[in-house]
Parts: structure tokens; sequence; C-alpha cells
């Protein structure tokens, strides 16, 4: 009780706002933390996610249990591997069995060193390229006594996953280079004058330029860089990959930026683990709907030309109520009325006074065939969207087309005029007198 | 990096006193055409930035030469002399080390036919190229040189990045809409169609048919029944479905065979004079 109080006191500035929270998919999360890391060592960033209603349990690298998927069920919704410099790890840690739990929709957070180990290794599957084993980053930018690998890095206010007005974080760790992989989601840069190197002198000079030439390994440096970066999997499964462990513990949650300012880094582990474990940027489709313009219940099929309305429901995570709730606030979505190619696509608007239900109008196009409505929407950082209903475009049935068209005019008039021409003729014939018999009747 | 530079300055100055600041000097610029000829080469001033951007055509190349010194002291090898080229618009970024003997002395070159790999893909605005000069020892520094104008290059897109942002509407086209004659043209020919009955009703008087049996009870009800199957095709042609009018026509046949029958069976009486 006492520990929980003075870590509520050190933490007060990132946790008033994220108490009584959770994540969408799960509270509980494993944390593979190697021997020579200390759980107390942590402490601020696992109080604040046992604050938030996570149940955290702790594993070491080799250990084999707690299983993570027992009978291809995952136990656990939310991994943190904080093994950054373990080379071996129990079977259900390779990195072949975590992208079978990521496939499992249980999302991980790693930490990575300037050691190569598998976990390193199996960043460069995520499209991040790491510089060669033993350069972490480094930079004499801004002037200050810290070691040049301690650096530290103004947090981007512009990013939907962060706080705005996170104070800098400090950092120390490897840096990525990003492929331009779209799912990726990049949550922290490194500094433009920082760079990954392995020397510690002025001589290493030589070295930089050399390895950055023709021939030599490339160079890590600039804005372009990551140090903390997203991925989600095609089916939302959210990774993030820190480039170094020390970001979320307690001797940096602690060092000052500057005097009197703590840094910012307590507030932003949280923030990160809340992206990673699907608190932020979480939408979900409730259902979607279709039917004709003037009409409200769905067709099993529509003709070509029909007028037909498509409307979708969509909610978003609150984290800060645990709960779902209708979402508007989406301004690109759109829809495909799609027959191997798409033949229409169109906006889909949020309707007024309907929270969270986006409509469109169109026309079918005159195309028969097997068509879908598909709703596609994929953007970084958010959980992607995806429904694809099916529904048949038929051409008019034998008695849909138009009737009374003016160019047959003279076609029915003719078939009428016969018709009773006929009639005419036939009442004529069987009520008319017959002469010739009553002539020979009168002789008689 | 502005505020935070401006936090860390009483850092700064705690360290500035023991290791001297890094600087260039006489850093010049020369843009030279493909066959060797000087097209501009001036000193830049490093107090103010020069107002016209330095423009490279897309065969010239840049040389680029300056000495790395401690601030009134002799020329250094820093750790870290790189040069950055940055397109603010865009935010794309490009590092380029720069190779500086012990003595302080750098060249830098490159020629934009074969532009090195650092440069970053460029629009329309001009790259904003910056020297960042770090050591282990000297107080960091930050240069900033010229604006320089390259050739636009593209960046190289991932085939699924489109998907990420929103898609170019597509609109189908239609089938225009099939042509019909003037209504007027039509009326024109249904009045050529009903023209006989003109002829008809014209000729009517001459005839004067006689029907004195139109009301007779056996054959009214026949030629009732020949106008309901007429009336029924019409129906049939208007709304009704296959099923609907063999059902109904059926039973009006049926009527009509009877009624006729009896017709016919009192005409034929008629004629042979049996009544």
């Amino acid at each position: 009780m006492l520990r929980s109080f003075g870590a509520l006191c050190l933490s007060l500035l990132g946790l008033a706002a994220l108490t009584q929270a959770g994540s969408s998919s799960g509270n509980s999360v494993l944390v593979v933390l190697q021997p020579s890391l200390k759980r107390d060592a942590f402490s601020l960033f696992f109080d604040g996610l046992e604050k938030k209603g996570y149940s955290l349990t702790f594993r070491a690298p080799k250990d084999d249990t707690p299983v993570i998927i027992e009978h291809d069920v995952p136990l656990f919704d939310h991994i943190i591997l904080f093994a950054p410099d373990t080379k071996s790890f129990a079977k259900d840690i390779s990195p072949q069995a975590l992208v079978n739990v990521l496939n499992h929709k249980t999302n991980l957070l790693i930490a990575l060193s300037p050691k190569q180990t598998p976990l390193s290794l199996l960043a460069a599957e995520f499209s991040l390229i790491l510089p060669p084993p033993g350069m972490p980053l480094l930079s004499h930018f801004p002037p200050r006594d810290t070691a040049p690998t301690v650096i530290p890095i103004t947090v981007p206010a512009d990013n939907a996953v962060l706080t705005p007005g996170t104070p800098p974080v400090w950092f120390s760790g490897v840096p990525q280079a990003l492929g331009a992989n779209p799912l990726l989601v990049p949550l922290l840069r490194a500094p433009p004058e920082s760079f990954a190197a392995d020397t510690d002198k002025d001589a290493g000079a030589e070295a930089v330029v050399d390895a950055a030439e023709k021939g030599g390994e490339g160079l890590w440096a600039g804005s372009a860089l990551g140090v903390v970066t997203g991925f989600q999997t095609r089916d939302s499964a959210r990774v993030v990959w820190a480039g170094g462990v020390e970001l979320f513990g307690d001797e940096f949650a602690k060092k000052e930026i500057e005097k009197g300012v703590k840094s910012g880094n307590t507030q932003f582990a949280l923030d990160t683990a809340a992206w990673a474990f699907q608190e932020n940027l979480v939408l979900r489709i409730d259902k979607t709907g279709h039917h004709l313009a003037n009409e409200t219940t769905p067709r099993e099929h529509y003709t070509i030309n029909d007028l037909i309305v498509y409307d979708i429901a969509i909610s978003k995570y609150n984290a800060a109520e645990d709960a779902w709730a209708p979402y508007s606030g989406l301004t690109d979505l759109q829809l495909d009325f799609t027959m191997l190619d798409p033949h229409v696509r169109t906006a889909l608007v949020p309707v007024a006074g309907a929270p969270g239900i986006y409509s469109a109008t169109f026309r079918a196009p005159d195309r028969h065939g097997v068509f879908k409505f598909v709703v596609d929407y994929k953007r970084r950082g958010w959980t992607f969207l995806h429904s694809s209903t099916t529904v048949p475009v038929i051409p008019p049935r034998h008695d849909g087309y138009p009737r009374f068209l003016s160019a047959a005019w003279p076609y029915y008039a003719g078939a009428i005029s016969t018709s009773v021409g006929f009639l005419l003729f036939s009442a004529l014939w069987l009520a008319g007198d017959d002469r010739e018999t009553k002539k020979t009747k009168k002789t008689e | 990096m502005g505020p935070l530079s401006l936090l860390l300055l009483p850092l700064a100055a705690a360290l500035a006193v023991n290791a001297g600041q890094l600087s260039i000097q006489s850093p010049r610029f020369t843009v030279l055409s493909s066959d060797g000829n000087q097209l501009r080469t001036e000193q830049i001033s490093l107090s103010k930035k020069a107002k016209e951007p330095v423009t490279l055509g897309p065969t010239d190349s840049l040389k680029l030469t300056f000495q790395v010194k401690e601030e009134g002291g002799e020329g250094v090898q820093p750790h870290q002399t790189f040069l950055r080229f940055y397109d603010e618009t865009t935010g794309e970024e490009g590092i380029q080390p720069v190779k500086v003997t012990a003595s302080g002395k750098a060249k830098f070159d490159f020629n934009m036919a074969r532009p090195p790999a650092s440069l970053p893909p460029s629009g329309a605005a001009p790259l904003k190229v910056s020297l960042i000069l770090g050591s282990f020892v000297h107080t960091p520094a930050t240069v900033e040189l010229f604006d320089l104008v390259v050739p636009p290059s593209l960046s190289a897109v991932h085939p699924d990045e489109q998907t990420f942002h929103p898609l170019p509407e597509i609109q189908h086209t239609f089938r225009p809409e099939q042509k019909v004659p003037p209504k007027a043209v039509s009326a024109v020919f249904t009045g050529i169609v009903l023209s006989p009955w003109l002829v008809l009703i014209g000729l009517w008087g001459y005839l004067q048919p006689r029907v004195p049996h139109l009301f007779s009870l056996s054959i009214l009800p026949f030629t009732v029944s020949l106008g309901a199957l007429e009336a029924l095709l019409l129906w049939y042609w208007v709304e009704l479905r296959l099923g609907q009018i063999l059902l109904y026509g059926a039973g009006a046949a049926f009527v009509a065979a009877v009624t006729g029958k009896q017709a016919l069976v009192s005409i034929g009486e008629h004629r042979t004079g049996r009544k």
C-alpha cells in the first residue's frame, strides 16, 4: 500500500488521468524479464500498468512456464519482452513462436539492445533495419554531462499515440532504419544530429565515413531513424520495438531533463504500452447494412441502376471508461462497390444525429454480376477495418422494363385495333340477319 | 531541437568551459558544369545566409571545401562531420558524412549525374544544407550553409502505401439512355395505323348492318366471353404473370367454348329455317 502510494506520487504527472483504464483486448500481460534486469528497476512502468488494471506475470527467458499458448489458445493478451541481451530463449519465445503469437492477436512490446540476439534478427522481418551489432545510437548534441549514448529526445507533438506536452525523454540503445512498409507506425524518431557508431574517440571519424561509403555497412544517422517504432499486423495485432530497455526504467524516468523538470519517460512508456496493448486508436465495425433508397430492409439482390444506400456503424474503444462508444470522427472512410475491380468508390459520410453511423448512397452500375460492398480502412496507427458483403446485381426481370414506350405507339394501336376489329366482326356476324334465308322464307 | 537546446543551455555553458567550440573556417562552394566550367563560386558567410540558393542542374557538380577548427585555435578532426540535406516541406532528410583530415581540412564534391545515395528525394522546395560537427572533447556545433535546389526526384513508395490514404473516387460510367424518336413521329404513324377505322366509319352508313340477334340470350354470352378473352389479353400485357393468365384464360376459354357452341347451334337453326 505504501509502495503504491509512493509510486502514485512519483508518477502524478502521467497517471492522474489514466487510472481506471483498460485494454480493449484483455488485461493479462506476460513480462519476460532477463535475470540481469530487476523488476524494481522498472517499478514506475510496471506499477503504472498495474494501476491501469493489467495483471502482470513475470517469467525468465529460459523458463518453460507459464506457457504462452496452450491448446492453441493464447493465455496472455500482451507480452512484454524485456530481454534485450538474451541470446537463447525457451522454445515458445523463439522468433517463429512470437510470430505465431502475433497471429493469435497477442500484442508484443519488445526491447532491443546493441547486442545481436534472436529478437534483433526478428526485427528485420518487421522492416526494421538495425545497425551492425555493437553500434548504439550516440549524439554529441546538445552538449551535456551524460555519456554521448544517453540522449534526450523531444517527443513529437503531433503523434496521436503520444500525450501532447510530454517532456523530452532519455534514450539509450540502438536505432532502427525504417523500411517503406506502411504497416510501420513510427512513435519516436532519433534526433537529426544522432548516429550509430562503435567508436568512443574523435579518431574514429574515419571509420564512420568509411562505413557510409560504398562497400561499407552504411550509415545509421539522422531523424529518418526510429528509436521506438510500432508495427501493426494485417489483422491489427500490435508490436512495439524499442531500441533500448532503459527507456522504460526508473533511472531514466527520475533523471532530470533539465533542472527541476523530470523527463517524460514515465508518460512516454505508458503511452507506448497503451498503443501496443490496444487501448488507443482502436476501432471496430458494429454492423453494416444496405437497402434501396426508399426502403429500410436489405434486398437479396439489386437490379442495375437501383439507388442503393449502404451504412456502417463504427465504434471506438474508450480506455478511460473501458467501454466502446459510437465514433463519428472518421473523415476519410470510403466504400467500394466491387466486382473484380471497384466499379464505384464513394465517401462514407457520418450521418447527422446518428452517432457512429456512416452512410453512402449510389446508383448500382449497369453491369450485372456478383458485387461486394467493401470497406477497407487502413490508416497508420489505427486498427484496420475490413468488411465485405456480397450481393448480386441482376438485370431487370422480363416485366421490369418500362411500358408504353412512345416509340411503340403504332404497334400498340395496331394490336388493339385488330382485337377490336375481330370483336366487332364477330358481333356483327353472330348477331346479324341472314337476308337470303329471310327471302326464301318470304317466298314460301 | 529548438526548445530542447534552450532547456539544456545551462549544461552547455558548463561544458563549454573546459572544451573549445567547434567551428569552420573559409567555407567555400563551387558549382561546375559538366564540361568543367565554373558556374558559380562563393565564400559561404556563416553569420548571414546567402540570399540566393545554390542551384544544381542535372549534370552539374558541387564542390565544397572548409576547415574544421577549434574556436580561436588549431584545426581539428571531429568525430562527426555530417552534411545534412533537409526538405522542410516533406521532412525528407539525408545525411552525408564528410572525410576530414587530421588538420581539419575537408573537401566534399558530388555530381548530380550520379547523386549520392544520401541525397533525399526532393520536390519544389530547396533542400536546407547544414553541417553538423560533433566531438567527444569539443563543444559541438551546427552550421547552416546554404539552400540547395536540385532537380526534383521521387521517393520510393511501397506498393501498399496508397491504400493507407484516401483513394481517388470512382464514378461508374453508365450506358447512354436509349434514343427514342420524337413523340410527334410516333403519333403520326399511330394515326396511319388507325386510319382504316375512318374508312369503316365512313362506309358504315352505306352498309347499314342490322343486328337483330345482338341481345338474344344464345348470342350475347358468346360475344361477351369473346370480349372478356380480349380484355384478359390486354390485362396480361399490362400486369398479369404467365401463371395467372393460364388460369384465368382456361376459365374464360371454357366459357367461350360452351357459349360459342350454343351460339353457333342457334345460328345454324336460324339459317336452316327451323325457327
